[in-house]
């Protein structure tokens, strides 16, 4: 019968050294496995992302518009001259009494 | 011998059999497996995949606003906001029991301001699958019509088309349909400018709705365009307001204001009176849909004078400072009557157009032949299309005769016998303003200016513009179209309107110039049509509106009033035509 010199792992090990370069590359086989998965869950999780902002960018565009014409409505120039003249009790200069600064 | 033989050991045997089934039948749970996965992914895999695209693969399409209309300062006309369309599907409404709670379609019939029983009827009919309940509700009622949760309504996407200036520009820029499509003005002309395609494109999406993988653009949209006018949108508002009171004032069928920048040809305003809300279209009149400064043309009248002035000036057929007799105040040209008001005497040209002598002006017209005055009046535009890109433009016309008796040549003279409309007399003018050149108008704003047609020499041009003068001024026909600091070259022109068979008793009571004649910037055509009582003269109905306008707008533009030094200069060069 074999002695103590020929322990299992020893022999494991020694199996192992002689096809490393299999094992290796079976280790890489493995990892590039796991960045694969990895990968396509972090494109995902980028394109959700993405198309989130998109959404937001559509909202916004929505809240503009609003805006815009609040803005028009407020920024009005007969609702500007009816403060002015009613209001604020200002008048507009007729043409003979304005005086055009020019500026170099 | 037995007692020794039942000591031996016995070795531990493997019992084969066992060993094989245990093994076999891992083997074949395996196999089994195996087989089975390579059935799913090899020989049918299909069937799974469809199941999972049928519940991950959607096709999205972005919702495209339709582009904006602004002014040339960035001012907004016409502005899409996205609204929901609320529709039912009756099949599914009442496949799913949608009448059970019907708090909810009260709620429903309340926020949609419509008779609950209206909106059942809608759905009544269950083969039906496809009925519009409201359009163009808000995004909050939208909200709250999907928290309503009732089976079978559901919500969709389109646009509203607002016009923040209202009337003030609703004939120019005109309508969008329901389904956002222009039907009139420039929404019409520039529909496919305006609009935009959504892009579809198919992706993934995850259990909690995510999208997860962007797989490929079913259809490439394509991306609204933005218009800028050429409109000034405060010039606009001014001309709008001051022919809308001056059509009221004189109960007008209609009036129409053109302003046009004299050195590139652009449209600052374009204003028709009566007109309508473009944003509530319950009580639309199509009569007050029509833009009158294009569609509508009319005889010219005396404001075609200075025309034939220049075109004698032009062609040499008269001299600056040539003096015309028009005593006795009429004259008989072909068995006919020309006359004027009153007996003017000797006049200069200056003269004759300041008190707008028809005598004066027909013996103008009969010194020279009547196809050099026809050219010119081709060359100014007449009788054509002005160019500008909006629906619905009537050129107007010239009389074309292969003899003209004279009685017809003095009438071409002052205005009978041709037709325009508002934007070609303001371009007329423009010409004038503009050292004599003719330029295309446009309605949107341009980056650099057009190539024009030069008609009248740039000096003949100016003559005329000083000329002119005389007619704000005191023994012109109009006073009231005098500016305080802009000096203005314009005319009064009161047409009588044809009717069958002659002209009947309604007027056209016209005024346009250009102004400040020192530095010309704008030409403004006023037309007012058809006003009521005894003012009907131009320079009454139209030249306070002209004068109005034009000098707001020449402050609005930050042009410079004249000099003091400036108006003796003019005023000499006006006397020296006299």
């Amino acid at each position: 019968m074999a002695k103590s010199s020929l322990s299992l792992p020893r022999i494991i090990v020694q199996d192992m050294w002689s096809h490393k370069w299999l094992l290796l590359l079976s280790f890489v086989v493995f990892a590039n496995a796991v960045a694969v998965v990895y990968t396509s869950y972090v494109s995902r999780q980028l394109t959700t992302k993405w198309d989130q902002q998109l959404q937001q960018r559509d909202k916004l565009d929505i809240e503009w518009r609003n805006l815009l014409l609040e803005e028009q409505s407020l920024a009005d120039s007969s609702r500007i001259t009816r403060i002015a003249t009613k209001e604020l009790d200002m008048t507009r200069p007729l043409p003979s009494e304005e005086v055009v600064v020019k500026i170099p | 011998m037995s007692k020794k033989q039942a000591k031996v050991i016995k070795k531990p045997q493997l019992i084969q059999w066992r060993l094989k089934v245990v093994i076999g039948f891992i083997l074949f749970l395996f196999s089994a497996l195996v087989v089975r996965a390579a059935y799913i992914q090899v020989v049918e895999p299909d069937k799974l995949r469809h199941e999972s695209d049928m519940r991950t693969l959607r096709t999205t399409s972005n919702q495209v606003q339709r582009g904006l209309i602004t002014d040339r300062n960035g001012d907004m006309l016409a502005v899409s906001v996205p609204v929901k369309a609320v529709w039912a599907d009756p099949k599914e409404v009442h496949k799913f029991d949608g009448f059970k709670d019907m708090r909810r379609w009260k709620a429903l019939a309340d926020v949609l301001h419509e008779p609950e029983q209206t909106l059942l009827d809608r759905v009544k009919d269950p083969k039906k699958r496809y009925v519009y309940l409201k359009r163009q509700v808000t995004p909050a009622v939208a909200e709250y019509i999907r928290q309503l949760k009732i089976p079978g309504i559901r919500l969709k996407d389109e646009s509203r088309r607002y016009y923040p200036a209202g009337e003030i520009t609703a004939q120019l820029i005109g309508l969008t349909n329901i389904d956002d499509v222009g039907i009139e003005g420039i929404e019409k002309n520039y529909n496919d400018w305006l609009t935009g395609t959504p892009t579809k494109q198919k992706v993934r999406k995850s259990r909690d709705g995510h999208v997860v993988e962007r797989l490929s653009t079913v259809q490439q949209g394509e991306k609204p365009n933005d218009l800028v006018l050429s409109i000034d949108q405060r010039i606009q508002q001014l001309a709008y307001r001051e022919i809308k009171k001056a059509t009221e004032l004189n109960q007008a069928a209609w009036g129409s204001i053109v302003v046009l920048d004299v050195h590139t040809g652009e449209v600052l305003a374009m204003a028709t009176s009566p007109s309508y809300n473009p944003n509530s279209r319950e009580h639309l009149q199509s009569f007050r849909m029509r833009n009158r400064a294009i569609t509508d043309s009319f005889e010219p009248g005396s404001t075609i004078k200075p025309f034939v002035v220049a075109s004698a000036l032009q062609d040499g057929y008269a001299k600056a400072d040539e003096i015309i007799s028009t005593s006795p105040g009429w004259m008989r040209v072909g068995g006919r009557q020309v006359r004027d008001s009153h007996n003017n005497g000797n006049l200069s040209l200056a003269k004759i157009l300041a008190k707008s002598s028809n005598v004066g002006i027909s013996k103008l017209s009969l010194s020279m032949p009547v196809e050099k005055l026809l050219d010119k009046y081709y060359s100014l535009g007449l009788g054509n299309y002005t160019g500008i890109d909006l629906p619905g433009e009537a050129p107007g016309m010239i009389r074309e005769s292969h003899r003209w008796s004279d009685f017809e040549r003095a009438t071409l003279s002052f205005g009978y016998g041709l037709t325009a409309n508002t934007l070609q007399l303001a371009r007329m003018y423009a010409t004038l303003g503009n050292g004599g050149k003719l330029l295309p108008v446009s309605i949107l704003k341009l980056t650099k200016p057009p190539e024009g047609t030069q008609v009248f020499s740039p000096k003949v041009a100016k003559d005329v513009m000083y000329m002119l003068q005389g007619v704000t001024e005191a023994g012109g026909t109009a006073r009231q179209a005098h500016i305080n600091g802009y000096p203005v070259a314009g005319k009064t022109g009161t047409s009588r309107k044809a009717v069958a068979g002659g002209y009947g008793d309604d007027y056209v009571s016209l005024f346009a110039g250009v102004a400040p004649v020192n530095n010309p910037r704008l030409a403004i055509a006023v037309v007012v049509n058809a006003p009521e009582g005894d003012r009907y003269y131009g320079g009454v109905v139209s030249g306070p509106v002209f004068a109005k306008v034009m000098s707001g707008a020449l402050q609005l533009l930050n042009v410079e009033p004249i000099s003091k030094a400036e108006q003796v200069k003019l005023a000499a060069m006006e006397r020296s035509f006299d």
